[in-house]
């Protein structure tokens, strides 16, 4: 007996990690907690988290409900960690009906204070609970906690019931702030089938599945669950950094869809299925495969918007342009449309999935082999591909097929050329739905390489000014920067003139830009400058070769990076100035002729200067190969941006050979 | 006679609805430089009676380009004293063709709350037009009643930048027993009166206003647009009436009835405070301890509950909670001072870095928009910012410096004027000593003190973790390389002085070459330049002043050669003074650098000496030192 009891204590606090923790019940460990533990710069710490998420069937209106029960301890160790304290609760709503709505109830929080040696709880009252009515489908649930101090402790919970079976509950073990121990216990009653996954770096302490029997009443009937556990234990804080996908894409959390349901009738229902139930519904959709098909919008306007095409390309881009023109972007994304290619059509704006299906319904019509790919945008995250998840997508492009070549088209930005897709929608891997052959994924990559080349040709005059022509080259992502740009102004004057304004150190004496409009062709700016590096009868010139758009910051600042580095697309830029010097010029001081690479051809710089027939020249060249650097390439690429730093620091010194 | 009359009536209407909106009616001259153009905007404010103000807008604006998008948006603000009767629209193309209308059922309804506000009805519909071809005009008509008549809606015919007017009027409509203040800014001329029958009118109107440029430095744009604002004398607020003429009066209503009765404490709190201050002997010290105590106790959440937002929560409730917005922090903190005796002043103040004065001339409720606290101290004024757990005591930052604030005492209200940052004592003073080798790497330490207005520079940091304090460091010190291997931060907020004590390392600052080391020796403090205008119309408006000294002291390596150094630097104007100097002491390299900014307002044309008084200090302050070695 004896033997049996410290067996069963030894054994308690395996077991207690992963079970409910008692309101109030505040052990001296949480007391006395040293933050140095897990992160000796978190400003507050989850002492514990617990939740829950079971089935209630309400006999009533014959609904399913979920019940998710929440709570946490959370120690605030100082001043800045007081927002902590101010909880935020989103309450989902698609409409006023009872079932059209989540519901919150049994708030509970409390605020444990030392004083003197003894634990002083304040209770919050109801009074401090606020519902902010923040739009159509969301509310706020808001609350602080009273009498926050240094070190107190914080508790809360809530219960929230929800209408929303389908994505279940989501649990975020990772969050801005380090958690010591975060469970979560998900009862799913036998005949639900949800598909289940875990994102993020790190792995689950604990994942076991139990068999919890009479869990659920319908009818009078018991139904038995599986009781699935899931615990991390010391997950360090979240934080983001710059170049990053979305942050979803490497917290770790435990993601739910719902699969099948089968019916106590003994009928069932599949929710997310298998990619052949996928297409079958997502083409036969009235916002998805029935706005691919509208080709009667387009029957009549077509022969005038292809007339002057000479071949099948030239009519995909004419088509391309008619919708980029025709349609504007209202804002917001989406992989069904809003309302309907026909209304867009009408009101000359619309979604994503309406400018897209527009364009794809315009192709069909001119008798292209066309296709839509959905995507999730980089901000939402990647897809998952171990099994579809349809709510993981957002968004929805075209992709036409023109002989051996196929195209991915975007009609919502004006600015980008055929075949160019906008940053947010090169996020690892999308799904082609056509309308007869089954679906399959393809890769979702910048077409082309932004590039840009930067050129100064002009001559030093004996006053000691270099006047001449800069030519700047764009394209890609590069000229689509230009272009809003310069499209943020008024006209091309006013953009030009506030250059000038900005670019202190010289004068635009004339320019010129093409093709800002035409976007299918590179974008030439040409600026007459003139600026002066010294005075007149002047022995020496000293000036910097390095005043076009020039490396002065490293924007890998950080030590350690626990992310791969996404830049979105491979980018070269050239910048080379050629200067036809005065007679009897030398070149006394200059930069050092450099030559540094990425490992793996993953990027280079070459930077090499030369006095030949009194013509001075200094040629640059940065090269990314590629749109993603793992984080293990980290420090390489900060260090190959030190180089170049340090490298434009020297100025060029130029004085007359006697 | 009464038929013609009628039919004359009907005649008004038909012209007002056949208004063309063609683009090309726009005179040329308004179209410069314009993303957007108010073609006629008619404002008419009703006051039927001090619970029942209607306001009626009817405005037209042409878009000439996608920047202009914004001036097409329409977002009405309502809450339960502000119900939006009824608002509607039509879209015409470039001429004059009606392309679509649309109702208030096309607004969307959100809240109107923003971050974490513990707040309840204060709600938003708006109206964002999708249109993709430029230009088109769109058509607003709406009216909102307003249950009170405390706050009238002012009118700003430009509220914006780059925006042309080509017709603008507001017309106030009032009863003929009514007495109302009249406050108006850069409105040229006299407004149109008219007598009705039980009502009288006033009307002002403008035409042909070109559209105004953003200019870098320029002042606060309230002091160049045109406005006007209306004030009744009597007046009904959720239910309360009363009535006021100046800010005496307004400073003591709202002392007597959203003020006052509010700061009893429990008696605990009491003993406590006394308990705490027993050994001190002056008023100050004991409400600097007081002070101290409040900020450990409270800290900042927005609850803006209570009389639309006007009366703070009672001091009892602030005790137990132990958080409020500044209203009721002010008043907590006031309570806290009572039961010492220690007279305090509730003051009401437009807060921002942007400096808004209370019109001195003119009261009026809306012109407030944070709380903060003054005692008077027998002539040792102190004031106090309720809301911060870290700000010194009698410290107010540039959120609530130098400008007119109200008091609200028992006495009534009486404008104040809260203190300005000096020049001379606003300073940043840095001084290092370094180490820098000949692969150009510089490592040592410095040590910088912050004053004045420039105490919260970087006094931030204090509360933040190592790590942070480490990347924060690296982006106010934008220095490639820079690693910090200390950090020592102090403040005393007695003076109140903060002190950043830093080790510091630099790899590759110099650039090293076989025989030569060249480097900036104005490592921490690069002036920037600042952009040109041309054709500047704003004057140039410094807003605070500051000092800037800088004495670096850097230990060369052994291999050294001395060489020839720049002569000293000096620009002197009426902006300011610059020194920097750079020269050998004791075998080591000494930069010394001084910048005094002056603050101040200045003409339009002087903004081009302005930009060459700074882009010469911030070439000066890039200049390279080449150093040469002994070959080896």
């Amino acid at each position: 007996m004896r033997k049996a009891l410290v067996i069963a204590l030894l054994l308690a606090p395996f077991f207690a990690a992963s079970q409910e923790f008692e309101f109030g019940k505040i052990s001296s460990e949480d007391r006395l907690f040293d933050k140095n533990k897990i992160d000796s710069n978190a400003n507050a710490v989850f002492l514990n988290e617990y939740g829950t998420t079971r089935f209630s069937f309400d006999s009533e209106t014959g609904h399913m409900r979920l019940i998710h029960k929440y709570h946490a301890r959370i120690k605030l160790f100082n001043k800045e960690s007081f927002d902590a304290a101010n909880i935020v609760v989103p309450i989902y709503k698609s409409g006023s009906g009872n079932n059209d709505q989540e519901y919150i109830s049994d708030i509970r929080a409390s605020t444990f204070n030392d004083q003197n040696g003894e634990l002083v709880e304040t209770e919050m009252s109801n009074k401090g609970i606020f519902l902010e009515d923040k739009s159509k489908y969301l509310s706020l649930n808001k609350f602080t906690l009273p009498n926050i101090k240094e070190n107190s402790i914080i508790e809360y919970q809530y219960t929230i019931e929800s209408p929303y079976l389908f994505n279940f509950k989501t649990w975020h073990f990772q969050t801005s702030l380090p958690k010591l121990n975060s469970t979560y216990v998900a009862y799913i009653p036998a005949n639900y089938k949800y598909n289940v996954s875990l994102r993020g770096f790190y792995k689950l302490t604990e994942n076991k599945a139990e068999l919890s029997s009479g869990c659920l009443r319908i009818v009078g009937k018991d139904m038995d669950c599986s009781m699935l556990t899931y615990n991390m234990k010391n997950v360090p804080a979240f934080v983001e950094e710059d170049y990053m996908t979305a942050p979803s894409n490497y917290k770790s959390a435990i993601y739910f869809e719902l699969e099948e349901v089968h019916y106590l009738n003994g009928s069932s229902q599949k929710y997310t299925k298998s990619w052949k139930d996928i297409d079958y519904e997502l083409t036969s959709n009235r916002e998805f495969g029935a706005q691919m098909k509208r080709k009667d919008v387009f029957k009549q306007i077509l022969p005038g918007i292809i007339a002057n095409s000479a071949d099948e390309l030239q009519k995909a881009k004419a088509i391309f342009d008619y919708i980029k023109k025709q349609i504007k972007w209202n804002g917001y994304t989406g992989k069904y449309s809003e309302t309907s290619v026909k209304e867009a059509m009408e009101k000359r704006n619309g979604n994503v999935a309406d400018i897209n299906f527009a364009l794809i319904s315009a192709l069909a019509a001119a008798d292209f082999d066309v296709e839509a790919v959905m995507l999730s945008t980089r901000d939402n995250g990647t897809a998952n591909k171990l099994y579809p998840i349809i709510s993981d997508f957002n968004y929805v492009i075209a992709k036409v097929n023109i002989g051996e070549n196929s195209y991915l088209l975007d009609a919502t930005e004006p600015l980008l050329p055929f075949g160019l897709l906008p940053l947010r929608c090169i996020n690892d891997q999308g799904r082609v739905i056509n309308l007869k052959k089954p679906s399959y994924w393809i890769d979702l990559k910048a077409t082309r390489r932004s590039s840009v080349t930067h050129s100064l040709f002009g001559e030093l005059t004996n006053d000691g000014k270099i006047v001449g022509t800069i030519t700047s080259i764009s394209s890609g992502y590069d000229a689509l920067n230009s272009r809003k740009e310069i499209k943020r102004y008024t006209s091309v004057d006013e953009y030009v003139e506030k250059l000038d304004e900005r670019l202190t150190y010289l004068k635009i004496k004339d320019f010129k830009i093409t093709n800002v409009d035409s976007v299918e062709h590179t974008l030439i700016e040409e600026y007459k400058v003139e600026f002066s590096i010294g005075e007149p009868g002047q022995e020496e010139n000293r000036f910097s070769p390095f005043f076009l758009n020039a490396i002065r910051k490293n924007p890998f600042k950080l030590n350690e990076r626990n992310y791969p580095v996404d830049l979105g697309a491979a980018s070269e830029e050239r910048i080379s100035i050629s200067i036809a010097l005065p007679d009897h010029f030398k070149l006394k001081e200059q930069p050092k002729d450099l030559s540094v690479g990425l490992p793996n051809q993953g990027g280079r710089y070459l930077l090499q200067t030369k006095l030949l027939n009194n013509n001075l020249t200094v040629n640059q060249q940065l090269l990314f190969s590629k749109a993603i650097y793992t984080s293990e390439e980290y420090h390489y690429l900060k260090e190959f941006y030190n180089r170049i730093i340090q490298a434009q620091k020297t100025d060029i010194v130029l004085s007359k050979a006697n | 006679m009464k038929k013609i009359l009628t039919f004359a009536l009907l005649l008004v209407c038909l012209v007002a609805e056949a208004q063309n909106y063609a683009v090309d009616l726009i005179p040329t001259g308004l179209k410069n430089r314009a993303h957007a153009i108010i073609r006629d905007s008619k404002t008419v404010v009703d006051m039927r009676s001090p619970d029942q103000v209607l306001l009626n807008v009817h405005t037209s604006i042409t878009v000439l380009n996608k920047n202009g998008d914004r001036q097409a948006q329409l977002a009405l603000f309502y809450d339960k004293n502000t119900v939006i009767k009824s608002a509607k629209g039509e879209i015409y193309d470039e001429f004059g063709k009606q392309t679509g209308k649309f109702s208030l059922s096309n607004f969307k309804d959100e809240s109107a709350v923003s971050d974490f506000s513990l707040f309840e009805d204060d709600r938003v519909k708006y109206y964002i037009p999708q249109v993709n071809t430029y230009p088109y005009t769109i058509v607003y008509h709406y009216e909102i009643k307003n249950k009170q008549n405390l706050i009238i809606p002012e009118w700003r015919p430009i509220a914006n930048f780059d925006v042309a007017v080509e017709k603008s009027s507001y017309q106030f409509i009032y009863n003929l027993t009514d007495e109302i203040r009249i406050y108006t800014n850069n409105y040229k001329g006299q407004a149109e009166e008219q007598t009705l029958e039980k009502q009288k009118s006033m009307t002002w109107s403008v035409e042909g206003l070109p559209a105004v440029k953003h200019e870098p430095y320029s002042p606060n744009p309230d002091t160049y647009f045109t406005s006007v604002k209306v004030a009744p004398k009597n007046f009904s607020y959720y239910n309360f009436k009363g009535s006021y003429t100046d800010w005496q009066g307004l400073g003591k209503l709202s002392y007597d009835y959203l003020l006052k009765d509010r700061r009893a404490l429990p008696l605990e709190t009491v003993q406590l405070i006394k308990d705490l201050v027993k050994d001190e002997t002056s008023d100050k010290s004991k409400a600097k301890k007081i002070y101290e105590h409040f900020q450990k106790k409270t800290r900042y959440i927005s609850v803006q509950i209570g009389i639309g937002g006007f009366m703070p929560i009672k001091a009892t409730e602030v005790d137990k909670l132990g958080y409020g917005d500044c209203k009721a922090l002010v008043n907590y903190m006031q309570s806290l001072l009572d039961v010492v005796g220690i007279d305090s002043y509730y003051c009401v103040v437009d807060a921002g870095e942007e400096k808004t004065d209370l019109i001195p001339s003119f009261a009026s409720m809306e012109q407030g928009n944070h709380v903060i606290l003054c005692l008077p101290l027998n002539g040792d004024t102190t004031w106090l910012e309720c809301t911060s757990q870290d700000a010194p005591f009698g410290y107010l930052g540039s959120f609530t410096d130098d400008r007119w604030v109200l008091a609200c005492t028992k006495d009534g209200g009486k404008l104040l004027k809260t203190p300005k940052f000096e020049t001379a004592k606003s300073q940043q003073v840095r001084t290092a000593e370094l180490f820098l080798s000949k692969d150009g790497k510089i490592s040592g330490n410095l040590t910088t003190t912050f004053t004045g207005s420039q105490f919260d520079n970087h006094y931030f940091l204090i509360k933040k973790s190592s790590a942070e304090q480490q990347k924060q460091l690296k982006y106010l010190y934008d220095i490639n390389n820079i690693e910090f291997n200390s950090i020592n931060l102090t403040a005393n907020n007695d003076v109140p002085i903060f002190t950043e004590q830093l080790a510091v390392s630099i790899a590759h600052y110099g650039n090293p070459n076989d025989s030569r080391v060249s480097f900036m020796p104005n490592v921490f403090n690069l002036k920037r330049p600042v952009p040109a205008v041309r054709n500047r119309t704003l004057p140039l408006h410094l807003k605070r002043g500051y000092t800037d000294v800088d004495s670096l002291l850097f230990q060369l390596d052994e291999n050294v050669i001395p060489v020839i150094l720049p002569k000293k630097m000096e620009v002197t104007g009426k902006f300011g003074t610059y020194i920097a100097e750079i020269k050998m002491k004791d075998g080591k390299l000494f930069y010394y650098r001084k910048l005094m900014m002056n603050d101040g307002l200045f003409k339009p044309v002087d903004y081009e000496a302005f930009e060459n008084f700074v882009n010469e200090v911030a070439s000066y302050d890039r200049i390279r030192v080449t150093l040469a070695l002994k070959n080896k």
